[in-house]
């Protein structure tokens, strides 16, 4: 028997994200733990969903115009006034 | 016994500000404008990618939140409220643009193949510590690959994993179920993650 029980995989890869935000109950997380001890394409999976996250949180915050804030104030300064 | 509020006013950092600007001070509107500009032009730039379209984007959302703001009950926080504003912005913008057409994205396509072709260890780029991996470019190449979404899913993922929102917090703004939110979520970070797998698998 093929070890690597692809329902289960499927139905797995299905929660990955949920899994990663702590959003399941306890006993699905144990289930999907179990699972992950004996899959490693399942921990490959895991872990390259879970360092896009993290790459994700730590892209650098954009850089505002310099001018951008004088400008914007001048605008709505302007709108303001007509409405 | 006592009837619970199901609508609760909810309280926070902005509470006391928005009182004031309701009161009639609408001088404190600056203060507002100098708390969300910066946050409000990241969340434009990786929602719209270019410079004059998130400077658009701040500029309407602050112009509604002025004409609005008398009318804004405290039902939800203040920060979700503006991003909700920010986001109708967001999508407005884009329907003016050529650019992105609405498209969805199936779970299916991402699916790992069967046993022979799946990858079988952790790549070495999933294992690193992120200050050895995330550099300059590789930021670019995540946030063109955010711009490649289609925007309901850039806008979930985008609120979610760059803004940090909740689910509870993202279903708010966007009028969405929860599990709305998630799916379109786990759909998102999957195809980002192809870009990423791409990226490093092409020398």
């Amino acid at each position: 028997m093929d070890h690597h029980d692809r329902k289960q995989c499927i139905r797995l890869f299905e929660k990955l994200s949920e899994y990663i935000d702590d959003e399941l109950d306890r006993s699905l997380c144990e289930k999907i733990e179990t699972h992950l001890k004996g899959c490693p394409p399942c921990q490959a999976c895991l872990s390259t969903l879970k360092q896009t996250v993290a790459m994700c949180r730590e892209l650098k915050a954009e850089q505002v115009p310099a001018d951008f804030s004088d400008r914007l104030r001048k605008m709505l300064l302007q709108q303001a006034r007509q409405l | 016994m006592t009837r619970k509020n199901s609508n609760p006013k909810k309280t926070d950092r902005d509470t006391a500000l928005i009182k004031s600007i309701q009161g009639g001070r609408t001088d404190l509107f600056d203060e507002l404008v100098q708390r969300y500009e910066r946050i409000l032009y990241n969340f434009s730039m990786k929602m719209c990618g270019k410079r004059e379209d998130a400077e658009d984007v701040v500029q309407d959302t602050f112009l509604n939140v002025f004409k609005y703001l008398k009318g804004f009950r405290r039902e939800t926080k203040f920060k979700n409220w503006l991003y909700r504003i920010a986001t109708s912005a967001c999508i407005k913008k884009r329907r003016k643009s050529k650019y992105a057409p609405e498209r969805e994205i199936s779970l299916d396509a991402f699916i790992p193949p069967e046993q022979a072709q799946v990858e079988q260890e952790t790549p070495l780029w999933a294992t690193l510590p992120l200050n050895q991996v995330l550099n300059e470019e590789l930021g670019r190449t995540i946030e063109e690959a955010i711009l490649e979404l289609p925007e309901k899913y850039r806008l979930v993922l985008v609120l979610r994993d760059i803004e940090g929102f909740s689910t509870e917090e993202s279903s708010q703004i966007l009028r969405l179920t929860p599990a709305n939110v998630k799916v379109r979520l786990h759909r998102a970070r999957l195809f980002l993650r192809e870009q990423l797998k791409s990226y490093f698998q092409d020398p």
